[in-house]
């Protein structure tokens, strides 16, 4: 679990505040929750696709930075059709994938807050090209895959600049 | 019994749907809001029995709405579904008059154990 006490002073990378053991545990609560039964994150790397596709919620506090889920948008259509359980003829819009993807950086998010320093506030779900990464050692990076496809959950630390842009909720 | 299960994310309020009628909460009538600023309307225009609400959200957060339902005079029973579940927000929750707080991952259990005796 985490490294570091709420009081200390926050300037650690999350290399040092958060394991990996801790990231795959997350997900494996997370994904038979919201992606179904019998369904997990497998730690094992596959090729990356061409095309990707992240979606992630910034934490805001001790620590600043972000997490995101990044996998093809054929996968990410894929894991929205399984969270809303959809059968054909039913077909899952853009926006339907950007609010599924989204709520699975959300809930990963969220969790993984709650073993860092706080207190924190978690933004609100973003989807596109993943944030620019900080300093080299603020990631704890988890490349994997769902059912065989490229699937990566990365803890980034927030550039210098960035992480005053976007705090949407209160600090709690 | 109605319902008003509240969540910015449209696939949320579907998961939290799925999960009351997994849960045996099959036969209620369920509304949705889309942030707190409808929830608050919908408490007033629909007179729901339960309100089921994230927290963090656009125009108005779930504490949000809350303080403001309770600053109002209501009293309608109101529980958190979110994925954040720390003490300090559990506490802040209580303190503003939640009756509970289910963190997300969850299951159905997790939704009978909040919710049994809430819902009749």
């Amino acid at each position: 679990m985490t490294l570091q006490q709420a009081a200390e002073p926050a300037t650690q990378p999350i290399s040092e505040l958060l394991d990996a053991e801790t990231v795959q545990s997350i997900a494996d609560e997370v994904w038979p929750s919201l992606v179904g039964d019998g369904e997990a994150f497998v730690p094992v790397p596959v090729a990356p696709p061409a095309e990707l596709v992240s979606a992630w919620v910034t934490i805001s506090g001790p620590w600043n930075g972000a997490v995101v889920v990044t996998c093809a948008p054929a996968t990410a259509a894929a894991l929205t059709e399984c969270v809303l359980m959809t059968r054909p003829p039913m077909v899952v819009d853009d926006e339907d994938v950007a609010d599924a993807l989204g709520e699975l950086a959300n809930v990963l998010g969220g969790n993984i807050k709650s073993v860092l320093p706080g207190p924190s506030a978690l933004g609100l779900p973003q989807i596109g090209s993943a944030p620019t990464t900080g300093r080299l050692d603020d990631v704890r990076s988890l490349v994997g895959q769902w059912r065989g496809n490229y699937l990566t959950i990365t803890v980034q630390g927030a550039t210098p600049a960035s992480h005053t842009e976007r705090n949407e909720v209160p600090q709690q | 019994m109605k319902i008003l299960v509240t969540d910015d994310s449209r696939v949320m309020r579907q998961i939290v749907i799925r999960t009351l009628r997994q849960a045996g909460y099959d036969d209620h009538d369920i509304i949705q809001a889309e942030d707190g600023a409808e929830c608050l309307a919908m408490v007033g225009s629909e007179r729901p029995d339960l309100v089921l609400s994230d927290w963090n959200m656009p125009n108005m957060t779930g504490i949000e709405c809350l303080e403001a339902l309770r600053a109002s005079g209501s009293q309608v029973p109101f529980g958190f579904v979110t994925s954040e579940g720390s003490p300090e927000m559990r506490d802040k929750a209580a303190n503003a008059g939640a009756l509970f707080l289910i963190a997300k991952p969850f299951t159905e259990d997790t939704f009978r154990d909040a919710l049994d005796g809430v819902i009749a």
